[in-house]
């Protein structure tokens, strides 16, 4: 619908609820003359006249609740008292409230609100620390160090289970087939009814979904609109390729090795030397400084969960580099990569 | 009537405010008001703490107002206008129309239109808009403001606000007819 049309609708909706019988007549002819001029236009009228309808109530949403919570701290070591500040404050405030009477109309509009109401809440793993979680709906998630996963309040009532990730989780998802459970995460989607999978969704890397149990499917998310989705099992990984945004299906041998991070552990397979030092700094909570590109050089490794001195030692035989720590620091020089 | 009512006004005009009344008014009002001062002071934080001072001095006063709408409106804006002079010299004001005008295009249509409840799914649309229009759909359909209301709030004119409501409405419409598309 254009915006004279637009336009013309909004002035009749008003003229309408002020009752202002004149200027409706008005208005009324000239969309009737706009209605005749194509069959189409009633229905876009409907539509237009109920999304008017429609969006007369704000859905309940419990955001105010933090900042409330902050007057009522600030008020508790005050307690009201009457003085002259009140007293001119409220003749003032009466003042204000009876002008405004007369200057506003009486309005007296319904602020029903629905019962229902989503929040998101969101739990976060530092770098350094592992988070078990589990959802109302019974399901359990680790969530690797340096994520965050946010999922609805309402989780158990949805007719979709949906969880948005950033990073990396585990998931082991209660079964409830009338309930898909759905992990969105950088342009993928993961869809399930109950099996175990790992999703590993890091910035700037080709996201991946890794089955243990059941059968899950993925699809890539363009906007919301979903491809395509390819169907896994367990021993299976999907991969979003970045470059292309292809999304692809690989066997491999042991798909417990992808949740290795879930006991400490970290594997390593021709991963670039970037990417190793990445999953080092969210592992133990540090940074890794270097003035080094460390270009076309990559580790193949296994760490069971040890300590941060002894990978950076095995490291440094691989590689040939110096490394000096200073607190949650590490500098690293050299090595036969550059 | 008490030889104390030296406010020259009936004690029926005002009500006394409970607890209960006094977080409802803030449930109430929040999610327009306090969009009302982040426009006003472009900065959230400065926008809570104008928005909770108002409120302060309502509950500090103990009064329930006739109209609350009108009074808190007219409220957040003093706060704000306070504020300007305070802190005038580092303030920079945003156009925020051409700021803001990218909708983010990866909000999508599909967990849109997985909210059942259609208002839910409508707001989640509204509130892609830039901030301004936003801010006036919210005085517009849910505060009821009139045109020439939320134009002296924001110091407008009338026709931009006329202008920020018909394309709300052309983007809702727009969306909508969209998802429906793809799911029928």
């Amino acid at each position: 619908m254009d915006q004279e049309t637009w336009k013309l609708v909004l002035d009749y909706l008003s003229a309408k609820e002020q009752g202002k019988a004149r200027e409706l007549a008005d208005l009324e002819e000239r969309l009737q003359d706009w209605l005749r001029k194509d069959p189409q236009h009633q229905q876009d009228l409907d539509q237009a006249l109920r999304l008017w309808e429609q969006t007369a109530i704000l859905p309940d949403s419990e955001e105010w609740k933090e900042s409330f919570d902050h007057i009522q701290i600030s008020l508790q070591s005050e307690k009201p008292r009457q003085n002259k500040a009140f007293l001119i404050w409220s003749a003032a405030a009466a003042v204000i409230a009876i002008m405004a009477m007369f200057v506003v109309l009486n309005k007296s509009r319904q602020t029903a609100l629905p019962v229902d109401q989503i929040t998101w809440i969101t739990k976060t793993s530092n770098p350094g620390k592992i988070t078990n979680i589990l959802l109302p709906d019974s399901t359990e998630i680790w969530l690797n160090a340096g994520s965050s996963i946010s999922f609805p309040d309402n989780i158990r009532q949805a007719s979709f289970r949906t969880v948005k990730l950033n990073g990396e989780a585990f998931f082991k998802v209660k079964r409830d087939p009338k309930h898909p459970f759905i992990v969105q995460s950088l342009n993928i989607q993961t869809r399930v009814l109950g099996t175990s999978f790992n999703i590993r969704a890091w910035k700037n890397s080709s996201p991946e979904v890794t089955v243990l149990t059941g059968k899950v499917a993925v699809s890539r998310d363009s906007a919301g609109v979903q491809s395509k989705a390819i169907h896994l099992v367990p021993n299976q990984k999907g991969i979003c390729d970045l470059g292309s945004g292809l999304l692809h299906l690989e066997n491999i041998e042991d798909a417990r090795l992808a949740i290795g991070w879930t006991q400490g552990k970290m594997t390593f397979d021709q991963t670039p030397i970037t990417t190793v030092f990445e999953v080092i700094e969210r592992r133990y909570g540090v940074k890794i400084v270097t003035d080094q590109a460390f270009k076309a050089c990559k580790l193949t490794a296994k760490f069971d969960n040890v300590s941060i001195n002894e990978v950076l030692k095995t490291i440094q035989m691989t590689l040939d580099i110096r490394y000096t720590i200073n607190k949650q620091t590490i500098y690293i020089k050299g090595g036969k990569c550059n | 009537m008490g030889e104390n009512n030296t406010a020259g006004f009936n004690e029926d005009d005002v009500r006394t405010l409970d607890d209960k009344a006094f977080e409802d008014l803030y449930r109430r009002m929040y999610p327009t008001l306090k969009k009302y001062a982040i426009y006003l002071v472009k900065d959230i934080e400065d926008a809570q703490l104008i928005l909770n001072d108002v409120f302060i001095a309502i509950w500090k006063n103990k009064i329930l107002l006739i109209n609350e709408k009108a009074y808190l409106f007219r409220a957040v804006k003093n706060g704000a206008n306070n504020y300007h002079k305070i802190s005038r010299s580092n303030f920079q004001h945003l156009e925020d129309d051409e700021v803001q005008e990218v909708i983010d295009v990866s909000a999508d249509p599909f967990q849109t239109y997985m909210y059942k409840d259609r208002a839910r799914m409508l707001y989640h649309l509204i509130d892609q808009m830039p901030e301004r229009r936003r801010l006036i759909f919210y005085m517009y359909r849910i505060e009821g403001f009139s045109y020439k209301e939320i134009a002296a709030l924001l110091d407008i004119s009338v026709r931009t606000v006329e202008d920020h409501l018909v394309k709300g409405f052309q983007f809702l419409q727009e969306r909508v007819l969209k998802n429906e598309a793809e799911f029928r």
